[in-house]
């Protein structure tokens, strides 16, 4: 589904390099996690592939079922049926949840020739994704993340998911910010989602969120690319031992550079 | 001996004489002050504080002539631009000129009325109060409209009386071949209690060039209450400047809400007057510009009295090379203690030769108020931007819906429902003009 290719992208206009070739194959059906300390490149990799402009691919592509994806707009991107939930999801006064979200389900329904839902259609649709994070219909017109509380915006970013139905989602640190209750509806919402024609990454820092989603591979980022997969073992050395033991033992190994 | 550098005046870009010709003695009294103060006051240019940083070509570069010699268009069918919700109170002036054929007024109840100034001269509400609310010190447009206008509207709501059919005030302007000059006029008084909604509209159906400089007076007695949108979508080649003012005793409400789209030069200055103590008003705008033209905002929130809660949120958008400018001053006098004012004007700039100037001025001698301020100017966050895109949306829409998102609240004061659409594909059609 996913192919990353020996992936280098630096900030557009300037100097600095983040992604420093970075491979990752992603299938169908596969759930996997990125875990890296602060800086490593992991959030930066979540918005390259969902197109944000503030980054430049210098090296390598982006392959979606196939298709290179590394030029094409973030909309684009998203009409093919890529997602990201992201770390600080935007407020934006004045629009609401609602209108955003019939807005994007019709445009990406146009894109893929598929049929519009008209606003009592949509009505219906919308109502029935409300329980998969346990949200009030009130959510639904309000202004999207206005006066939020930060666990409702990241709940919002999985209904939104829901509603979108993506066929591969990136999820940039949805965990963080999150008490234990709000961990568990987030993470039953997404395990709600997840399928067998569907797949999803999940970008954090701790292993707790991976407790309540089971990853089948876990790999470790480390100055701008995947040094190390492995299941979720590798997620429990980490939290055993820390990222300093793992780079060590890479040395070692003669595979850090 | 010193020399005296002879300004112009108002009158060194009119053509012809401003001889009153109105029938009202009432009327012709106050055209003659006008004249007077137009031959006295010099023209204002860069050097006047209040006009520094507004452009005045479109007015100083022309000559305008009276209507009747500029050779205007016939009128034909305007009721697109009727409301639905007004269509039996309404009264419809074309290029300044009351049209009694367009104008209807028979769902208003009968003790209220809206009619033209010039049958209604005798009226005692029109005697004692046209002419006697306006109050611009050394100015020269309302003098002018003093000068010029033989005609307007005239709105009186008696004691205890709630209209509620809105007022429909419709001033049209058709296609022209000479440049001409307009002095629409409106006088309302609110009796004790009473209460209305006016929405006063400027609609110029072609692209050429006028000087429409319109008066608006408002004398609300105690306990009276108006709301009053002001809906400005003038050619894009006029020059629009307008002196709307109200005066409010005991208890009186006047929320106001002026909608700017149109026009190459707007300049507003409206004005609230407190003339007793606990009142209440709105001095709200939105203005959305582009192309070159120019906006133009310098109000007054004048408490005198205690016990006052205002409030004024100005917003605008500007694109392409259009520039706003902003000066709002809250004046707070020394004994009008309790007030609570409070003051916002926000700037979004999408382009990068638009220009904004804005300035915040607060007078207060009163030492037990609270009064705040604020002013920000920013563009569309690319953060925003992106979010939206992700979602699906192109970045045209995300745009738009930004730029949407960001007058609407401005959209939603209006209080009659008809205006509220229009002016949604008003917001629409500026957003995605480049859709087209």
């Amino acid at each position: 589904m996913l192919e990353i290719k020996n992936l280098h992208a630096k900030v557009e206009g300037e100097d600095i390099h983040i992604l420093k070739g970075v491979n990752l194959k992603v299938n169908a059906g596969e759930i996997h996690a990125i875990m890296g300390p602060n800086g490593s490149g992991k959030s930066t990799l979540s918005k390259v592939v969902s197109g944000h402009p503030e980054y430049e691919v210098t090296e390598g592509e982006i392959l979606f079922n196939g298709e290179d994806i590394t030029e094409l707009d973030a909309d684009e991107r998203a009409h093919l049926g890529l997602f990201l939930a992201f770390q600080y999801p935007v407020e934006v006064p004045g629009i609401t949840n609602k209108t955003l979200l019939r807005e994007a389900y019709n445009t990406i329904a146009r894109a893929n020739d598929r049929e519009e839902l008209d606003p009592i259609e949509f009505e219906d649709y919308i109502e029935s994704k409300l329980d998969i994070i346990n949200m009030k219909d009130e959510f639904l017109s309000r202004s999207i993340n206005t006066g939020f509380s930060g666990g409702e915006k990241k709940k919002n970013e999985i209904f939104q998911m829901a509603v979108l139905n993506p066929v591969l989602s990136f999820l940039d640190e949805t965990d963080s910010g999150l008490d234990i209750d709000a961990l568990k509806v987030v993470s039953d919402g997404v395990n709600k989602i997840a399928n067998d024609k569907n797949a999803i990454v999940m970008i954090t820092h701790y292993q707790r969120l991976l407790n309540y989603i089971k990853p089948d591979f876990v790999h470790v980022m480390m100055a701008g690319k995947l040094i190390k997969s492995g299941g979720i073992e590798l997620a429990e050395d980490l939290e055993a031992n820390g990222y300093d033991a793992l780079e060590k033992e890479l040395v070692l190994n003669g595979e850090a550079q | 001996m010193s020399e005296v550098i002879q300004r112009d005046t108002m009158l060194s870009y009119i053509t012809g004489s401003v001889e009153s010709s109105a029938e009202s003695v009432a009327i012709r009294a106050i055209n003659e002050r006008g004249r007077e103060a137009l031959e006295n006051i010099p023209f204002p240019t860069k050097k006047d504080e209040d006009w520094r940083f507004v452009d005045l070509k479109s007015i100083t570069k022309n000559q305008f002539c009276k209507l009747e010699e500029a050779n205007a268009s016939a009128l034909g069918d305007i009721s697109e631009h009727y409301l639905p919700e007004a269509m039996n109170s309404r009264l419809v002036f074309v290029n300044g000129v009351y049209n009694e054929e367009f104008s209807s007024v028979e769902d208003l109840p009968n003790n209220v009325i809206v009619g033209n100034l010039a049958a209604h001269a005798d009226n005692n509400a029109v005697k004692e109060h046209l002419g006697t609310i306006t109050n611009y010190e050394n100015d020269v447009f309302a003098p002018f409209n003093d000068a010029i206008f033989k005609d307007g509207a005239f709105i009186y709501v008696p004691e205890e009386t709630v209209v509620k059919t809105p007022i429909h005030i419709l001033n049209i302007f058709t296609d022209s071949e000479k440049a001409f000059y307009a002095a629409p006029r409106l006088l309302y008084v609110g009796e004790m209690f009473s209460k209305s909604t006016i929405i006063e509209e400027h609609i110029g159906l072609a692209d050429n060039m006028y000087l429409n400089v319109p008066v608006t007076e408002f004398k609300m007695f105690t306990g009276s209450n108006v709301h009053h949108a002001r809906i400005q979508r003038d050619s894009k080649k006029a020059s629009h400047v307008s002196r709307p003012i109200a005066i409010l005793d005991k208890n009186a409400e006047y929320h106001s809400y002026t909608i700017c789209l149109g026009a190459k030069l707007f300049r507003n200055d409206p004005r609230v007057i407190q003339n007793a103590e606990e009142v209440d008003f709105t001095v709200d705008g939105l203005v959305l510009i582009d192309g070159d033209q120019i906006a133009d905002t310098h109000s007054i929130m004048d408490h005198r009295f205690a016990h006052a809660g205002s409030h004024q949120q100005h917003k605008v958008v500007v694109n392409d090379s259009a520039h706003s400018i902003f000066n709002g001053k809250i004046f707070v006098a020394k004994d009008a203690q309790k007030i609570d004012s409070f003051q916002e004007n926000r700037n979004l700039l999408l382009s990068d030769n638009g220009k904004v100037n804005t300035k915040p001025q607060l007078e207060i001698f009163a030492d037990d108020v609270l009064c705040s301020h604020g002013a920000t100017i920013g563009q569309l966050q690319d953060e925003e931007v992106f979010y939206l895109q992700s979602r699906g949306l192109t970045e045209q829409k995300s745009r738009e819906l930004l730029v949407y998102a960001f007058a609407l609240e401005s959209v939603e004061s209006m209080a009659v429902e008809s205006v509220e659409k229009l002016l949604l594909n008003e917001v629409i059609k500026y957003t995605n003009r480049d859709n087209k």
